[in-house]
C-alpha cells in the first residue's frame, strides 16, 4: 500500500490532490425499509484488518512528508436492494472481495424479515464512508530522518 | 431495480464539495464498473480509470455513453504501478482500494 501511495504521488502535479475514499472500520447496518420507515435487522461482522493497515499507510506517507492531510469528510453511504436475491449477491461478493467470514445468519435474517413484509420492503446496508484530502508536499533532498539528527546534533 | 448505491448521492456531494472538478485530470484507481468514474465525468473532469480486473473494466466500457467518451478512459491496472508519465494529474483517487 505503501507503494501504490508513493506511484500515486510520482503521478501527481506539485500541489496535486490524493483522494482516499472507503468504507469506515465500522460494522455495516442492515435493515428493512419500507413505506418510508426503517426497521433494522442486523448488524454485520467485519473484521477490519485491511483497514488498519490503509491506515498505516497512509500515516507512514504523511510522516514521510509526501502528503499533508487537507481534510476528512465522514458520511453515510446507503445501498438498497429490491429483493432477497439482490442482497444475497450484493453479500456473496462483499465477502469473497473482502475476505470476510460468510454471514448466512444474516441472509436468515433478511429472508424473515422480508417474509413478515410480504417482500414488499427494500433491504437497505449502510455505513459511514470517509473521504481523506491529502495534497502532496514537495520534499528536499534531506534522507529519511535528516531533521531529525540533526536536531540531536543541535 | 438492480443494487443502488448512496441513493442519497452524499458521496458526490462530500467530492464536489472539494474542488471545481471542471477539466481537471484525474486518475481513478480501482474503478470498478466506473459508477464514480462516470460520476466524475459529469462534473467535468477528465478520468482515467484504472482496474486490476479485466472483467469489471469490460463492463465499465460497455457502460461508457457516448457523451463521456471523450472524457474517460479506462484501462486494466494496478496502484503499485501506475502506467502513466510523472506528475501526469491534478487529483488522484484511490476509490474504495487502499
Amino acid at each position: 500500500m505503501v507503494h501504490a501511495l508513493h506511484e500515486a504521488r510520482r503521478v501527481l502535479r506539485p500541489d496535486g490532490l490524493l483522494l482516499d475514499l472507503r468504507p469506515a472500520a465500522v460494522h455495516r447496518r442492515v435493515g428493512l425499509m419500507q413505506a418510508e420507515r426503517y426497521r433494522p435487522v442486523g448488524i454485520m461482522r467485519e473484521t477490519f484488518d485491511d483497514d488498519r493497515a490503509a491506515d498505516r499507510a497512509v500515516l507512514a506517507v504523511k510522516g514521510e512528508g509526501l502528503f499533508k492531510v487537507e481534510s476528512r469528510a465522514v458520511f453515510t453511504c446507503n445501498r438498497t436492494m429490491d429483493s432477497l436475491d439482490e442482497f444475497q449477491e450484493w453479500l456473496a461478493n462483499f465477502v469473497k472481495l473482502t475476505k470476510q467470514s460468510p454471514h448466512d445468519w444474516l441472509v436468515r435474517r433478511v429472508e424473515q424479515a422480508l417474509a413478515v413484509t410480504g417482500g414488499k420492503a427494500r433491504v437497505v446496508v449502510s455505513g459511514p464512508l470517509v473521504l481523506r484530502v491529502l495534497r502532496r508536499r514537495e520534499t528536499t533532498a534531506q534522507p529519511a530522518g535528516f531533521s531529525r539528527r540533526a536536531k540531536r546534533a543541535g | 431495480m438492480p443494487l443502488r448505491v448512496d441513493p442519497e448521492e452524499n458521496e458526490m456531494r462530500a467530492l464536489k464539495g472539494i474542488t471545481d472538478w471542471r477539466r481537471k485530470r484525474v486518475l481513478e484507481i480501482g474503478c470498478g464498473e466506473g459508477r464514480l468514474t462516470r460520476r466524475l465525468a459529469q462534473l467535468g473532469a477528465l478520468v482515467s480509470a484504472t482496474d486490476p480486473d479485466a472483467q469489471l473494466i469490460r463492463t465499465a466500457r460497455r457502460k461508457l455513453v457516448q457523451r463521456f467518451a471523450k472524457r474517460i478512459d479506462y484501462e486494466v491496472g494496478t496502484a503499485e504501478q501506475i502506467d502513466h508519465p510523472s506528475e501526469s494529474f491534478d487529483i488522484v483517487m484511490f476509490a474504495w482500494v487502499l
